[in-house]
């Protein structure tokens, strides 16, 4: 690899599933990949994730053989080898991004291990932008993966009490891991939906202002799951498509490497080893 | 009236101590001690007793239960243990007796074993309902509150909420509560505790359900393991009849113990995009592939739109396995859930309310 050449990685990562992360990754990762950027959509929801179903994609490789076979014999792995290419060609353009597919069984995910993902998360660093989509838990593979990232994107949706209970659990233990608080991006999903609870009132609770809100729109994204293609080919025109440009935008228009520095891999955490101080040892 | 007791314990220092324990206070009236059960089986009529105290860290012992509930149907038993044994005390239990008390004991803890014990509602072996969910936000837990406080009420019989979504635990704000102890605590003290001494770690919601919450922070999640978490469900066993886990979402440690251990697991999914239903159906594979009897695994689904008998038939077609219920979307469930006031609950005539209660009719009719 170049000397100083490091992809950005960003995480979409929640305290709730069901709202809309897959969703996030994948539009902000085609986004991404209009603006002619070289992008890799990592599924790190091992047991349950949707990106390969949503895309109508049909990987030969998932990461649970790349997990087997890194083990296997690191030495003559290559990464490139395990990514599925995702191509789409419409009436809005076409996008051209890279996959790294969950393991097809449950049963796989749960034999990979934190720091062979930590390793292959590193071999793609030949991509502009790395994004990896979460599952929605403190596991170690997520606060490994949220370590190394670049940028974190906090999704939320806030229309039900314990939602944004968690959205507040999950944002105070996130600074808790004393990350920079410019890395954590707080995300409100479906912002605009009719709801009882005032997205200002959660930005008060929280001390933090929503970096990005993208608006409601089911039927949109209910179009999209059923072509298996971002937004930007099925509704060109809607507020949702527009505001993940917008979002994307944030991240390319990187202007010095200081705003937007790629992370240095972390030493290998043990699931919440930061804390074991709190109590007493 | 002091309770006139038998006393059954072959351990002849133990037995003296007991014996003297009992005959100091003016609650109990000893009218037997036997070392041997046989003889106590036998003679244990002509004295007309009320509580029989039991040696049941003998298995042989434990073997005669049986025969004592059917010869005396109406006296309460209590079984004596020298450390807490789950495997004894879950056998004694499932024979009918009202609990088990560890020994030597002071006659106080006999009279607030009784008192707990009755609150349980029941006798016989406790029945043990898992909530898992391959994602979250699948309503398992409206699922299991409303299901809990509708069985307690049918049945007269008590049920505990165990939140076991450690990290991201509702329960306590769909009842607007703030918990003393948590889960967490509840294992961490377990092996110093008994299941009297257990009771006050829940929290009272209704006089026969209590909710035991999960802890504030996430990384207390970390202390709880799956043999903790097992031994607390055990436990609890003795003191609720029912004993619900909402557990977190997806495989981990806790959902697969847990899982493999209950009577019962409901695979909760809620109808959104549709992909839901593959999520399930890899659930459902596993547990077949786990050998968790596929029997005891039953798929439900929520926000089913519509929730008709066509609609479950169709879903069934496409999971390839039966499903235990499917339930309508309610709007008033998210207010509800808001101000913590599911207590209150949801209006019994909506059809949300009457699918929950054929529900827990099936439960009670162990058709599940």
């Amino acid at each position: 690899m170049a000397e100083g050449r490091s992809s950005i990685i960003i995480s979409i990562f929640s305290t709730g599933s069901g709202i809309g992360k897959t969703i996030t990754a994948i539009n902000l990762a085609a986004g991404l990949a209009k603006e002619g950027y070289a992008i890799c959509l990592v599924d790190l929801d091992l047991q349950f994730g949707d990106i390969v179903k949503y895309l109508k994609l049909e990987p030969k490789y998932t990461i649970a053989d790349a997990n087997a076979d890194f083990k296997n014999d690191a030495e003559h792995f290559n990464v490139k080898d395990y990514l599925t290419d995702y191509h789409y060609k419409g009436k809005g353009g076409e996008i051209r991004f890279s996959v790294l597919a969950p393991p097809r069984m449950i049963y796989d995910a749960y034999r990979i291990d934190v720091d062979v993902v930590e390793n292959l998360i590193m071999q793609l660093n030949y991509f502009d932008f790395i994004v990896l989509d979460l599952s929605a838990v403190f596991s170690t593979l997520n606060v490994a993966m949220l370590d190394m990232s670049t940028i974190i994107n906090f999704l939320g949706v806030i229309d039900f009490l314990p939602s944004v209970k968690n959205f507040k659990i999950g944002y105070d233990t996130l600074v808790r891991f004393e990350y920079e608080g410019s890395k954590i991006r707080l995300v409100e999903n479906r912002a605009n939906s009719q709801k009882l609870i005032d997205g200002r009132d959660v930005e008060r609770l929280l001390g933090e202002t929503f970096f990005h809100r993208l608006p409601n729109d089911f039927p949109s994204v209910n179009k999209s799951i059923l072509e298996g293609c971002p937004l930007m080919f099925v509704a060109p025109d809607a507020p949702l498509t527009k505001s993940f440009m917008e979002l994307s935008g944030e991240y390319t228009a990187r202007p010095n490497s200081n705003q937007l520095n790629p992370a240095t891999p972390a030493e290998p955490q043990g699931f919440f080893t930061k804390f074991f101080d709190i109590f007493g040892n | 009236m002091a309770y006139r007791v038998i006393l059954i314990e072959k351990n002849k220092a133990m037995h003296d101590e007991l014996n003297e324990t009992l005959k100091k206070s003016p609650d109990f009236e000893v009218m037997a001690t036997y070392s041997e059960v046989n003889a106590a089986l036998g003679q244990s009529g002509m004295h007309n007793p009320s509580l029989f105290l039991v040696d049941v860290d003998d298995p042989e012992v434990v073997d005669m239960l049986p025969a004592f509930v059917d010869i005396y149907p109406g006296v309460m038993i209590l079984g004596m243990l020298s450390t807490w044994n789950p495997d004894m005390a879950q056998r004694a239990v499932g024979y009918g007796i009202l609990g088990c008390i560890k020994k030597p004991f002071r006659t106080s803890d006999i009279l607030e074993a009784i008192e707990v014990y009755k609150k349980r509602g029941g006798t016989g072996a406790p029945y043990t309902i898992a909530f898992f969910s391959p994602k979250g936000r699948a309503g398992r837990t409206t699922l299991a509150a409303l299901l809990a406080l509708t069985l307690a009420k049918k049945t007269n019989e008590s049920v505990a909420l165990i939140d076991a979504d450690l990290q991201f635990g509702d329960l306590p704000i769909f009842f607007d509560i703030e918990p003393q102890h948590t889960v967490v605590d509840a294992v961490h003290d377990l092996k110093m505790l008994m299941p009297v001494s257990l009771a006050p770690y829940f929290h009272v919601i209704t006089k026969n359900v209590g909710l035991l919450s999960s802890p504030d922070r996430p990384e207390y999640a970390e202390l709880v393991d799956a043999e903790g978490l097992l031994g607390l469900v055990q436990m609890a066993g003795h003191l609720f009849k029912y004993v619900f886990i909402d557990l977190p979402a997806g495989f981990n440690p806790l959902s697969v113990a847990v899982t493999n251990f209950a009577d019962v697991n409901f695979v909760v999914a809620m109808i959104n995009t549709g992909l839901e239903i593959e999520h399930v159906k890899r659930s459902m594979a596993l547990f077949d592939m786990r050998k968790v009897q596929r029997n005891k695994c039953w798929p439900i689904f929520t926000r089913v739109n519509p929730c008709t008998p066509d609609k479950k038939m169709q879903l069934e077609m496409q999971l390839g396995y039966p499903i235990a219920e499917i339930f309508p979307n309610e709007y008033n469930l998210v207010s509800v859930a808001n101000s913590g006031q599911i207590l209150q609950g949801v209006p019994s005539d909506t059809l949300m309310m009457r699918t929950i209660d054929e529900l827990a009719e099936r439960i009670i009719r162990r058709e599940l």
